[in-house]
């Protein structure tokens, strides 16, 4: 950077006029004529007070604005224009500050206003121009959340026998101030058809629903829903309330969309928090800084490096060819998340400017990216990856690992040997490999590695053999089509004659006559490459000749796979200068069988088998996505206009100040990246968000809407709440009873409130006047099943459930999303969410955007979702699989059959109309039996009370 | 709540529906003012009715289609120092790179006698048609990024598609159909995202026929017949369905969401019926076919995604997409090392492409229909690596507008001498996206919704509408 800007000052200063005058009468004749109207037509319709708006910050109307300058920093230096930014700009030698941006300026304009800028900027506007941008005022940013939760007295009701629990007195007394009236109790069916669904997203068996039916004592209630929080399926529904906030996938989405295959151990470890009622500020404190969490055995260890995967799940263009750029968007994302989630505030607004709604300035977004930027999330290549840490073991299983790849080793030296042995009889064994990876530093000349060769088409990495140059190499995926090149490129510092040598690992499956070109200094030549014969020299390379090359990048050597007649393979190319080449000493042969004693000569090819299915049946060393300490810990800039190529000043790490009282004990070391004190800040007691948008999620979940509906904005454009004493009431609670979830759900179950009906107590115009939206809660919503458990009771009622829990389950060998077949029948939690290829079901009923963090989905009725209940073979297969099982049954009449499978889907009995309808339907169809009772489960599927909760 | 989808009946007719039949419903209190595919009144008088967007995926060359430089002749295979972007953006450097003259040669078309290389004989002929946007530039220097910048206005976040942001705009002219379909669209480079509503409502999301690697005689909406059931039946189950409905919708009077969803099922059924006359191109003279290259092994393909475009069209689909490409990574048009292989790209959709547009003026569709060819980018006017092929350039491209209020026969904006960037009249993504709002009547800016404490716009904060290019 620094050279190109030296550079462009000699050309600046070159070609610029001689200068006798400084600024005087001439200058301001000079300005006028032509300076001015340059300004005025190119310049002002961004940067000036006339302009819709002020671009950078930048006024050009006034004299003081030009000396002044722009967000970027100072425009001009009078007298100096080698060092001022405006002749930079014009000149479009900076890809990231090109001006004015729609085209560049003659050059005859270039070099007046280079010539203005020596003369001194002559320059006669003196009236200023009036601007108006007031100073922000943050405590008036500050909305109703910012400010901690108070106790509140619970409040005085006229009906003291309705309240069950203190937090209905919260309810009522609102009602009561409306003049509304309660719903009556929801009936005992509907109570446990609302429970169960609510706890672990699945109905209630027939069986289950006659147990309830059958307990008459006061506690009935409260035992279901000890036993459904005791489920381990609570779990399943309840981690997949908080996979949606974490914006969960299992693939990085963006345009090329690389799976992420360790993802399913964050699913799990969420699914075991919430099964094992993990306080919920614990929880915050793993998924930020669990790798910085002390840990007191290996189990404990994993579990706290997966659960940082919270802070890698998010959608990535791993592609973006600018590096520090793409950081910077992980960094946003990473923030725009953690905001949402823990403290329901939109913190991404402030990348670019002061949050125009919120106490949130630029200032403090960057002082959160500091942290967040010292913290190490990926690794960098042509595409880049996400960051993954290997998973501590138990002694016993790094015994095992241990052992196992002790015992691949051996059988690969056997293999060795078997095939020298072979070779020296004569016989055609395809390769014999070299032994080892060996460091390209080692080796003399130029070494090009794979890893630096310039791809075209997909290349697949690996480091089967053991044995190659640097880390691996790289062969092409046959299975895709088209012509594939690697080029790799040398630098040369000295001109002079070279021997190029290929290192490749040969194989019988290779092509006889891969094309390999080298660009050099007097022309160019195509040596074809028999990749099945293994190289001579080392056992790693071919000599592919002797060429001139001379300074310069460009020269290559370039591998195609044009016309290839099997798998094209390269590891590295090798330049060795001539004395190079005649100073070489000849590398030590391979050992012969004979030095080690006799061993017969086994099959290699058998041996070889063995192999794979060693290598395929072997204990697997974990890996888990995992953030970590980065190498660098250091303060953010702030990227002006969230431009990363644009800086401004340096902001300490630090947390956002409105949040954050004076004299709070959370200082960041020097050394450290400040995640830790990140958690902890965000899991405090004091914090006045944390608790409060937990709560309000989890009333969420239970009532179908918040008591701040929009539960990931607190914000001042979020919506206020509908009950804020209830809110601070709970969060306290909340806080008190050690942040348990489990604890806070009890206790809102088994209020009043949530056992009500869900039909309208009062005449509909009342309501409609009062409260239109229900949010006093006079009666419980009505609620769509999501999609999960639409396609879970589906599932349920078609005895096609299979309730495995946990594990990987994205089928092995899937290399991409695209054409992923969606098989099994495990419960929805667990099937593979793709960010570019959902279930077809999630898709059409409202799962939402794993791209973003997301605490409120969607309800929408589209035709898609009709279309899909009527004709997708899913739902026609579970229906047939009902009808099977319900025609099983044996003495039951068309009657009973109706019943039953009104009880099996719906969890009640026909009414008397839905039972004559569906006796005419099964009565008058033509086919077979299984046939017509399989389009009546398919009906229900599909109905009204199937896809609503009461 | 969230805006819903509820093609609204009232609980009479649901009623009424259930005691006679399913076939019994009135269509007329379908397209009232609570269905969001309603058509909508635009800001302004709209000069086009409809797009077709032809997306040329991987990123066409333009220095060896509509942009003839002949200083790539003059300085073939002389190194020269360009910046490259993908160069800069990796290593903010400049290098030098090999300069290549267009394979093909150009000619010239029509009264206005602008060039068009020997890929495209039959669009040549269209030329006067054409308005050329020399001047082009996005963002993404990859795939990925530029493809979704080019459907949703931005390379990173999650934003609704172009045509998503159109239906959403306008409505639907057609009420047993989407308002927004893709033919054939590919499942890489962002897949679903490119037509997806994202924060929009669920109603305006696109409709995929098909899917790229689908011949396009297999080209279907997702679960549109059913397998196992003849019509009769599955109307006798539908009948079941929307009485056991109307029996259960009894103890929610007035509820709308409720009526909603039984009026899913309505329009449902009636798309069953229509989508597959609408895509059955059975009933076309077998001229028309021809016209379309329908029947020839190169052109069969595409033109039958372009004949189902211009079917679309006609029945009141607001936008169409019609794909060119493929589910790879390195999709169709991008010939980083064999640049020869654009003939074949060219030869599949050149006459298919004329046949649409000559399709389109001779039935006076032309005139309210906005045509938009392009890919996601343009490619450099040097040799990538010193190869056969050319990398990708997202700094000056061309792409070519037809139809709908734009002035045909123009070219707009340049590039510098070699083709690399933009330098004249330059055409943001942004701003494209601004003009083909315009041309429907509506405002960029104020086109918005509200989402997540915000309002949200197809062009950000940016964009400008290219009034030069308006008829």
């Amino acid at each position: 950077m620094r050279r190109r800007v030296t550079v462009l000052a000699l050309v600046v200063v070159i070609g610029l006029p001689a200068v006798g005058t400084a600024a005087g009468g001439d200058g301001i004749e000079f300005f006028e004529k032509k300076i001015r109207p340059v300004l005025v037509e190119h310049c002002y319709k961004c940067h000036s007070a006339a302009a819709k708006k002020d671009r950078g910050g930048l006024a050009l109307d006034t004299k003081a604005g030009v000396l002044k300058g722009g967000d970027t920093g100072p425009l001009l230096v009078p007298g100096k224009p080698a060092d001022s930014l405006l002749l930079k700009a014009i000149h479009y030698t900076d890809p990231d500050l090109r001006m004015p941006p729609k085209g560049k300026l003659p050059a005859s304009v270039i070099a007046d206003l280079a010539r203005w800028v020596a003369m001194g900027t002559p320059d006669p506007r003196t009236i200023a121009v009036a601007r108006t941008k007031g100073q922000e005022s943050w405590e008036a940013k500050k909305s109703w959340a910012f400010y901690p939760p108070r106790r509140h007295p619970v409040p005085a009701v006229k009906d003291a026998a309705w309240p069950r629990a203190p937090l209905d007195r919260f309810l009522l007394s609102k009602l009561e101030e409306k003049g509304l009236m309660a719903a009556p109790p929801a009936d005992r069916r509907t109570l446990l058809r609302r429970a169960n669904f609510d706890l672990l997203g699945l109905p209630p068996t027939p069986h289950e629903v006659d147990d309830f039916l059958g307990d008459t004592s006061p506690q009935a209630f409260a035992k279901v829903v000890d036993r459904l929080l005791a489920s381990p399926h609570f779990g399943e529904r309840w981690g997949r309330h908080w996979l949606d906030v974490a914006r969960f996938a299992e693939s990085s989405g963006g345009g090329r969309s690389l799976l992420f295959k360790d993802a399913w151990r964050y699913r799990d470890y969420v699914i075991r928090a919430f099964n094992n009622d993990r306080p919920y500020d614990v929880f915050i404190k793993e998924q930020i800084a669990g790798d910085l969490l002390p840990a007191t055995t290996p189990e404990q260890r994993r579990e706290l490096l997966i659960a940082t995967a919270f802070l890698l799940l998010g959608p990535t263009n791993y592609e973006r060819q600018d590096k520090p750029i793409l950081e910077m968007d992980v960094i946003d994302e990473q923030l725009d998340t953690l905001g949402k989630a823990f403290l329901g505030m939109t913190i991404g607004c402030a990348r670019c400017h002061d949050h125009k709604f919120d106490a949130i300035p630029t200032k403090d977004y960057y002082a959160l990216a500091g942290i967040l930027k010292s913290t190490k999330a990926m690794v960098h290549a042509n595409v880049s990856r996400w960051m993954e840490q290997p998973l501590p073991m138990t002694a016993v299983q790094e015994q095992a690992v241990r052992q196992h790849d002790k015992v691949v080793a051996a059988l690969k030296e056997r293999i060795r040997l078997a095939k020298l042995a072979d070779q020296k009889a004569g016989k055609e064994v395809g390769p014999v490999f070299a032994k080892g990876a060996v460091a390209a530093s080692t080796l003399p000349g130029i070494v090009v590695d794979d890893t630096q060769a310039k791809r075209v088409g997909p290349w697949k990495a690996s480091k089967f053999t053991g044995s190659y140059i640097g880390d691996g190499y790289l062969y092409d995926d046959r299975s895709v089509k088209g012509e594939k090149t690697l080029t790799f490129v040398p630098e040369f510092s000295k001109g002079g004659f070279y021997e190029v040598r290929l290192a490749y690992v040969a194989h019988v499956n290779r092509a006889t006559n891969v094309p390999v070109r080298v660009f050099h200094a007097d022309g160019e030549e195509t040596v074809r490459v028999n990749q099945r014969q293994a190289p001579p020299i080392d056992g790693r390379f071919l000599s592919l000749g002797r060429y001139r090359f001379e300074p310069g990048s460009q020269w290559f050597v370039m591998l195609s796979t044009a016309g290839t007649n099997g798998h094209v393979v390269a590891d590295a190319v090798q330049f060795l200068p001539d004395e190079a080449r005649r100073a070489a000493v000849k590398p030590p042969a391979p050992p012969t069988p004979g030095a080690k004693g006799k061993r017969p000569a086994a099959d290699w090819r058998a041996l070889e088998a063995e192999l794979k299915r060693l290598v395929a049946s072997g204990p697997p060393r974990p890996m888990a996505m995992a953030v970590a300490e980065g190498e660098k810990v250091e303060d953010c800039h702030i990227c002006v206009r969230g431009n990363y190529h644009n800086r401004g000043p340096k902001v300490p790490r630090g947390f956002l100040q409105a949040l954050t009282p004076a004299g709070a004990p959370f200082t960041i070391p020097a050394h450290e990246s400040g995640r830790r004190q990140l958690a902890d800040w965000l899991a405090s007691p004091d914090n006045p968000l944390t608790a409060r948008v937990m709560v309000n999620r989890i009333w969420h979940h239970l009532f179908g809407a918040g008591l701040v509906r929009t539960v990931d904005n607190f914000g001042n454009t979020g919506e206020a709440p509908s009950h804020p004493e209830l809110l601070d009431h709970l969060a306290l609670r909340f806080v008190e009873q050690g942040w348990s979830v489990k604890k806070m759900i009890r206790e809102i179950m088994l209020s009043r409130a949530y056992q009500l009906s869900s039909a309208s107590p009062s005449p509909a115009a009342v309501v409609h006047k009062i409260d239109p939206e229900n949010r006093l809660l006079s009666r419980m919503n009505r609620r769509r099943l999501d999609a999960e458990s639409l396609r879970d009771a589906m599932l349920l009622v078609s005895g096609g459930l299979d309730r495995t829990a946990g594990g990987p389950t994205i089928r092995t060998g899937t290399t991409a999303e695209r054409d992923y077949r969606f098989e099994d029948t495990r419960r929805s939690v667990y099937t593979p969410i793709f960010r570019n290829h959902l279930l077809e079901l999630f898709e059409a009923f409202d799962f939402p955007d794993p791209n973003v963090c997301l605490g409120r989905r969607n309800v929408s009725t589209v035709s898609t979702q009709a279309l899909f209940l009527m004709n997708s073979p899913f739902v026609m297969e579970q229906a047939r699989r009902a009808a099977g099982s319900l025609l099983m049954v044996p003495k039951l009449d068309d009657v009973g059959r109706v019943e039953l499978a009104y009880r099996r889907a719906l969890g009640r009995l026909p009414g008397t109309r839905e039972r004559t309808l569906a006796l005419a339907f099964v009565g008058q169809a033509p086919g077979p039996r299984v046939a017509t009772w399989g389009q009546l489960y398919q009906t229900l599927f599909a109905c009204i009370d199937f896809r609503y909760v009461d | 709540m969230q805006p819903l989808d509820n093609v609204l009946i009232s609980r009479r007719q649901a009623l009424k529906s259930a005691a006679c039949g399913f076939g019994y419903l009135a269509l007329a209190g379908l397209a009232n003012a609570n269905n969001p595919l309603a058509p909508r009144r635009p800001h302004f008088t709209p000069r086009a009715k409809r797009v077709i967007f032809l997306f040329m995926q991987g990123g066409p060359s333009h220095v060896d289609s509509f942009d003839y430089k002949p200083r790539l002749e003059r300085d073939d295979g002389r190194l020269m120092s360009f910046d490259d972007a993908r160069t800069l953006a990796r290593t903010r450097t400049v290098t030098t790179h090999r300069v290549m003259k267009s394979l093909w040669r150009f000619r010239q078309y029509g009264q206005t006698g602008r060039r068009v290389s020997d890929l495209f004989p039959h669009i040549g002929r269209h030329v006067d048609d054409l308005c050329l946007l020399r001047g082009m530039h996005t963002e993404g220097i990859a795939h990925g990024p530029a493809t979704l910048f080019l459907h949703t206005g931005s390379i990173n976040l999650v934003r609704p598609s172009v045509g998503s942001w159109v239906t959403y705009g306008l409505g639907s002219e057609n009420h047993n159909l989407p308002g927004f379909v893709t033919i054939c669209p590919s499942m890489g480079n962002g897949g679903p995202r490119n037509w997806s509503n994202a924060f929009l409502p669920a109603a305006y999301q696109g409709t995929a026929v098909g899917r790229a690697g689908i011949p396009a005689t297999e080209a279907r909406i997702r679960n549109l017949s059913n397998g196992s059931l003849s019509p009769a039946e599955q109307r006798r189950q539908l009948d079941l369905l929307q009485a056991l409905n109307a029996e259960q919708i009894r103890r929610a009077p007035g509820d709308s969401e409720l009526e909603a969803v039984i009026g899913s099922f309505e329009l449902a059924h009636r798309m069953q019926m229509n989508a597959p006359r609408v895509l059955d191109l059975g009933g076309e003279t077998r001229e028309t076919l021809r016209l379309y290259g329908i029947g020839e092994r190169a052109t069969d393909n595409f033109g039958r995604q372009c004949l189902m475009a211009r079917r679309l069209a006609e029945a009141g689909v607001r936008y169409i997409q019609v794909t060119y490409g493929d589910n790879t990574d390195n999709p169709a048009w991008d010939q980083h090392s064999n640049l020869p292989k654009h003939a074949d790209h060219a030869l599949a959709v050149d006459k298919p492409v004329a046949g649409l547009l000559a399709d389109l003026k001779r039935r006076g569709l032309l005139e309210d229909t906005l045509v938009w060819w392009g890919g996601e980018f343009g490619r450099t006017p040097y040799a990538e690596r010193n190869g056969t092929g050319r990398d990708h350039n997202p700094n000056g491209f061309t792409v070519w507008l037809a139809g709908g209020g734009v002035r045909p026969g123009i070219s707009f904006g340049e590039t510098d001498e070699f083709g690399h960037h933009a330098v004249r009249d330059k055409v943001h993504m942004h701003d494209l996206h601004a003009t083909i709002l315009h041309q429907l009547g509506m405002d960029h800016t104020r086109l918005t919704y509200r989402y997540a404490g915000r309002d949200f716009r197809l062009t950000d904060v940016h964009g400008h509408v290219v009034r030069e290019l308006i008829a």
